[in-house]
């Protein structure tokens, strides 16, 4: 049996099923279960389950599922070292949206992640606290400040509405997903304008740590052939899997 | 080396026997003992040490939300303490206890580790504090029967007296001091200093900063005062006017930067690089050749000096130093130590608190001495 996790809910399922639609695959969710399983006509050994994007990550992490559909910022989120734990196996061209350093935009003397270098060392010296960056991003944050040579700060985790974490006073600084800056724009915060992350996109990844049988093989080599004939897609993903 | 190590009844033993021996040592030169908690609010590590620290602590949440770790080191609740409890100066502590860290991409070094420690508060002759403890991290290996090692020292402090003694403008220097540690970065930004074209032009006066500020309508403060704002935007708009640093200069620093070496031969390298830059540090070098002298008197052979060695994280302010011996894989650190004088204040001393201390990695000098380092 192979597994794939496409999500469960809003916009990325609808980007999802009309993308596979457009290749002539359709989804059928599957009556009982209460809906949460799906299967696609002539691959009887496939078991297309539906989740969150959040947890497609972590099982495709975890060895759970084969394949799964889910942000590329949830997937570097969810593990930093992509190689040799997953393989990306096609970016989908929807979902588009970049994790992002913001300020305020009251800051007026921060435009780059050089301007926050030398204001996080001053208020560490003078609120003797580090500033503080709200995200969901924890790993993406701290890797991303680490290559701009940031050490004085500290990540508050956050669990939702992180744009309004500076008016709040529970941070000072965000690390968060945008797409058109809107959100950003009407908290009162800008982008620097060396601060992008991550452009993400959702992608199709394959869990390298997954039980791979022979089964499941050529599962996937019909499938992936049925979603894209003009690309090698399972030549590359059979390159990373053990022999 | 395993990552979840199980002493067994000899290396239990042989590890009691050490510690003994190094506290008895820390007891007779007049250490207090101190056993702090083994699990710890993880908020004093991560505001004084930075969120790099977290990669390497184990952290875990209480049942009411409180987020605690397995203590990184025992220096900050050493600290804390004193602070908290008012401790009288200058006071001279120690300890010995398990520290626990996360070795990211290490699977196989053990997470846990024996570390005994001293730590000297509150002495206002730095230089005595610093031979002090010295001495003191070198008679502990000595009384643990270790013989040879050899030393590595740097001096935080220099590269800070040199950046000051340039005339840049302050954000510049806090930045070439904070970057200190960051091999090729202070090289680059040295670089850039000396040739570049400098900065972008900004505006710089008061009104218009003042101007820019109210547009900004209801965006957040987020932490800083307006004035703390328009001091740096200003600050930056002069510093643009004002960047250049002589090409010469900037090179003298870079080759200083380089300086490695058997120490008495790299002090006589920089005094004659800060000599021919026109630089004076001589309260400054006079201390670092003192030290030098105090520590030949107490027999230490190998003494290498580096002018680029600090380290990061671990707060330190000035002298830093290190042991290292050999065990039967190789080169292996047995101790290190150095001068943190900012810490106590951020733990909230309320003013600067002159400090040093060492810490003593008690397994490495067993597996020093298994290897022949006896």
């Amino acid at each position: 049996m192979l597994t794939l996790a496409i999500p469960s809910k809003g916009r990325l399922k609808d980007n999802c099923n009309a993308w596979f639609a457009e290749r002539g695959v359709i989804l059928e969710q599957t009556a009982g279960a209460r809906g949460y399983r799906a299967s696609i006509a002539g691959l009887p050994e496939l078991d297309v389950m539906l989740l969150s994007a959040g947890e497609i990550a972590a099982a495709l992490l975890a060895g759970d599922i084969h394949l799964g559909i889910t942000g590329e910022d949830l997937l570097r989120e969810e593990a930093p070292e992509l190689a040799g734990r997953m393989h990306l196996v096609k970016p989908l061209g929807f979902g588009f949206a970049d994790v992002v350093v913001a300020v305020s935009q009251y800051w007026v003397d921060v435009a780059s992640m050089a301007d926050l270098d030398d204001v996080c060392a001053a208020y560490a010296v003078r609120h003797r606290r580090r500033l503080r960056v709200a995200t969901k991003y924890p790993q993406l944050t701290r890797s991303f400040f680490a290559q701009a040579r940031i050490a004085d700060y500290r990540i508050v985790p956050s669990a939702g509405a992180t744009e309004g974490a500076p008016a709040a006073g529970t941070a000072e600084v965000i690390v968060d997903i945008t797409t058109t800056g809107a959100t950003l724009r009407d908290n009162g915060l800008k982008l620097l304008e060396d601060g992008v992350i991550l452009k993400s996109q959702a992608q199709l990844a394959a869990s390298l740590t997954a039980e791979w049988d022979s089964e499941a093989r050529a599962t996937a080599r019909t499938l992936l052939a049925r979603l894209d004939t003009g690309a090698p897609l399972y030549a590359a993903l059979a390159e990373q899997l053990p022999k | 080396m395993t990552a979840f190590p199980t002493y067994d009844a000899a290396a239990i033993a042989a590890l009691n026997n050490q510690a003994n021996a190094i506290l008895k040592l820390f007891a007779a030169r007049g250490y207090v003992r101190e056993e702090p908690a083994i699990l710890q609010p993880a908020d004093i590590f991560l505001d004084r040490s930075g969120e790099e620290i977290r990669r390497r602590t184990f952290t875990l949440t209480d049942p009411s939300g409180r987020e605690l770790c397995l203590r990184p080191d025992l220096t900050i609740p050493i600290c804390r303490h004193a602070v908290e409890t008012n401790a009288k100066f200058p006071a001279r502590l120690c300890y010995n206890g398990l520290a626990f860290r996360h070795q990211p991409g290490e699977p196989n070094r053990p997470t846990q580790f024996f570390q005994a420690g001293a730590e000297l508060l509150g002495l206002e002759d730095r230089a005595a504090g610093e031979t002090e403890i010295l001495s003191l991290t070198i008679e502990a290996l000595r009384a643990c029967g270790l013989s040879d090692f050899s030393l590595r020292i740097g001096d935080l402090s220099l590269f800070g007296a040199l950046v000051d003694a340039l005339a840049l403008p302050a954000q510049w220097r806090s930045r070439l001091k904070r970057h200190f540690w960051r091999a090729g970065y202070v090289e680059s930004l040295l670089y850039w200093l000396g040739h570049g074209d400098g900065a972008p032009k900004l505006p710089g006066t008061r009104t218009e900063i003042e101007a820019l500020l109210d547009r900004q309508g209801d965006a957040p403060a987020a932490g800083r005062t307006r004035e703390e704002i328009i001091a740096r935007a200003m600050d930056r708009a002069a510093e643009a006017a004002a960047l250049r640093l002589d090409p010469g200069l900037a090179d003298a620093i870079a080759k200083l930067l380089d300086i490695s070496g058997p120490a008495e031969e790299s002090l006589a390298r920089i005094r004659a690089l800060l000599k021919t830059a026109g630089i004076a540090l001589e309260p400054q070098l006079a201390a670092a050749e003192s030290r030098l002298a105090a520590l030949k008197a107490l027999g230490v052979e190998r003494m290498q000096f580096t002018a680029h060695f600090g380290r990061n994280m671990e707060y330190y302010t000035g002298l830093v130093f290190e042991l290292w011996a050999r065990d039967k894989e190789g080169p292996v650190q047995v101790a290190g130590g150095g001068r943190y004088d900012s810490l106590m204040e951020m733990l909230g001393a309320g003013r600067p608190v002159s400090a040093i201390g060492c810490a003593i990695r008690t397994e490495r000098v067993l597996a020093a001495r298994a290897a022949g380092g006896g």
